[in-house]
């Protein structure tokens, strides 16, 4: 995962830090607008973050918009990233991007939907206004990445609610927290993998989700903050 | 031929699904004895209603062969909610890029069917679990972890897919074993499975092609069916017995009781012996005691 992305894992977390993210994943993904959408059962808010022109955001909650966004309501069922191309054209798709268009807002995007494990559901939706090749061209080159920062921005809004913070208290595995121990202590995943007797794939598989779990993008921000929570020692 | 049917598209394809459940019956309940829930010949768990996506395989004539079931690790699924015992009390792996598999199946039966051998179950076998990499593999996600029990292991094993790990030990669940196992959806793995096969075609088959076969396939049985009805009247129509209900000997007793009855109660009662006679069909007793008189 690349660094430049602000690591929202931390303590200080405001809209503010959210848009920025929001305006990162653009940048590094090569993307003209990205949003974020999600609920939150246990404290029953609704989130949302978008650096669309302040111009479309206003009309889209003005107008209520929200209510009929197929990019919401249909792609929040999929376990899977859902390309806007595969919404069926309902008079709700109609409406919504014919008012999007008016306003610059292409309907080439998709919408990554996450879901944790209260029931809370997140949407990340990316747009770039491009041609189709184009456009599937880097889908499919950015969207394993594109799911960690998805999965990553939701848990950290998730985790905004005290009491939802409290739930979320990051439960790793023995081998998860057994191969943070070996990275802290200097080792690669390659030495962990002969160390511990297993595959390189099966110490990354681990390694990624002790990080996603430690809500952090990097393995060093993972690593610090497995010793900050006592998971691992210092070594 | 794949098809994938998720909460977008189900609506469409109510009809696979619900041969889908029947065939999940079949094998995890009736073949395998394992402790799954059937309602109506259909099963249907928890996980169901949490709008999964399932990868399906289909025969020529669009019957379910082969299915899956996928869930993201990130929100509540079967490792996380019902088999934490395989992972001996460790909390399961999270991860965006993780995907979990389950209630994987073929229908041998079908498949072997008309003289087919278990080369068919092999293909089709292999078609699914390149259809779910490649799924997998498109949605951006990078590891699968499926619940399987040894005889898919073995399964997985022979055709050069074999699991690059596992997680937890292999425990008893219900009446037979059940390990979890990791498979990576690179492409070095899918050409594998590929090569093994034979398969070098795309094996997804597009939602409009797939919703006109049913249709065709539906109308086809209505047609068959209709036909099948008025073929079968015909023929007993041919079978049915011409109307000599009463043997020769029998009309002619009856025939002259009518002629020579005297009196109008005579004659009244010999048109009750036939009415009789008909309505019963001739009892072989009756016809007995008539011949020998």
């Amino acid at each position: 995962m690349s660094a430049d992305l602000i690591d929202l894992g931390g303590e200080s977390r405001s809209a503010e830090s959210f848009v920025t993210f929001l305006d990162q994943i653009c940048e590094r993904f090569e993307l003209d607008h990205a949003a974020y959408a999600g609920t939150d059962p246990i404290s029953g808010t609704v989130h949302g973050y978008a650096n669309y022109p302040y111009d479309w955001k206003s009309h889209y909650r003005e107008n209520g918009l929200h209510r009929i966004d197929p990019t919401l309501h249909v792609a929040r069922r999929s376990i899977a990233p859902v390309d806007w191309s595969r919404l069926d054209r309902t008079s709700d798709f109609e409406k919504t991007f014919r008012d999007a268009h008016d306003f610059g807002i292409t309907d080439r995007g998709l919408t990554i939907p996450v879901r944790g494990p209260y029931g809370d559901i997140g949407m990340l939706s990316v747009t770039r206004g491009c041609g189709v090749d184009e456009w599937e061209t880097l889908a499919a080159r950015v969207l394993p990445a594109l799911q960690s920062v998805a999965v990553h921005m939701h848990d950290t809004v998730m985790r905004s609610d005290v009491l939802s913070r409290a739930l979320r208290y990051p439960a790793l595995s023995k081998r998860e927290r057994e191969i943070l121990q070996w990275i802290a202590a200097g080792k690669s995943q390659q030495d962990i993998g002969d160390i511990l007797g297993i595959s390189h794939r099966t110490v990354e598989v681990h390694l990624r989700s002790g990080r996603e779990k430690l809500y952090s993008l990097t393995t060093p921000q993972a690593v610090g903050r497995a010793i900050m929570l006592g998971l691992i020692y210092p070594l | 031929m794949i098809i994938v049917v998720d909460a977008l598209n189900k609506d469409r394809f109510g009809d696979l699904l619900d041969e889908m459940f029947q065939l999940r019956a079949r094998v995890f309940g009736d073949r395998l004895g394992w402790e799954v829930e059937i309602i109506n010949g259909r099963e249907i768990d928890q996980f169901d209603r949490l709008d999964p996506a399932y990868v399906i395989g289909l025969d020529d004539d669009g019957h379910v062969v082969s299915c899956v079931r996928a869930l993201q690790t990130t929100g509540p699924h079967m490792l996380s909610d019902v088999f934490q015992v395989l992972l001996d009390g460790e909390p399961p792996l999270r991860s965006a890029t993780l995907w979990e598999s389950t209630r994987f199946c073929v229908d041998t039966e079908r498949l072997c069917r008309d003289g087919n051998t278990m080369k068919a179950v092999s293909m089709a076998t292999c078609e699914l679990m390149i259809g779910s990499l490649e799924y997998a593999r498109r949605s951006g996600i990078s590891d699968i972890i499926t619940v399987i029990d040894p005889v898919v292991n073995r399964v997985l094993k022979r055709s050069d897919n074999a699991p690059y790990d596992y997680v937890g030990s292999t425990k008893q669940m219900g009446k037979v074993p059940a390990m979890a196992a990791l498979l990576d959806c690179t492409e070095e793995r899918i050409n594998r499975v590929r090569a093994f096969a034979g398969i070098t075609h795309d094996v997804f088959v597009a939602d409009d092609v797939v919703r006109d076969m049913l249709d065709a396939r539906h109308a086809r049985s209505v047609a068959e069916a209709q036909s099948a009805t008025e073929w079968l009247a015909t023929v007993c129509e041919l079978e049915r017995p011409m109307p000599a209900v009463l043997p020769e000997d029998i009309q002619s007793y009856c025939r002259a009781q009518i002629e020579n009855a005297q009196t109008a109660e005579e004659r009244a009662a010999a048109l009750r012996l036939v009415d009789e006679l008909v309505r019963q069909r001739i009892h072989p007793a009756v016809h007995q005691l008539v011949s020998q008189s």
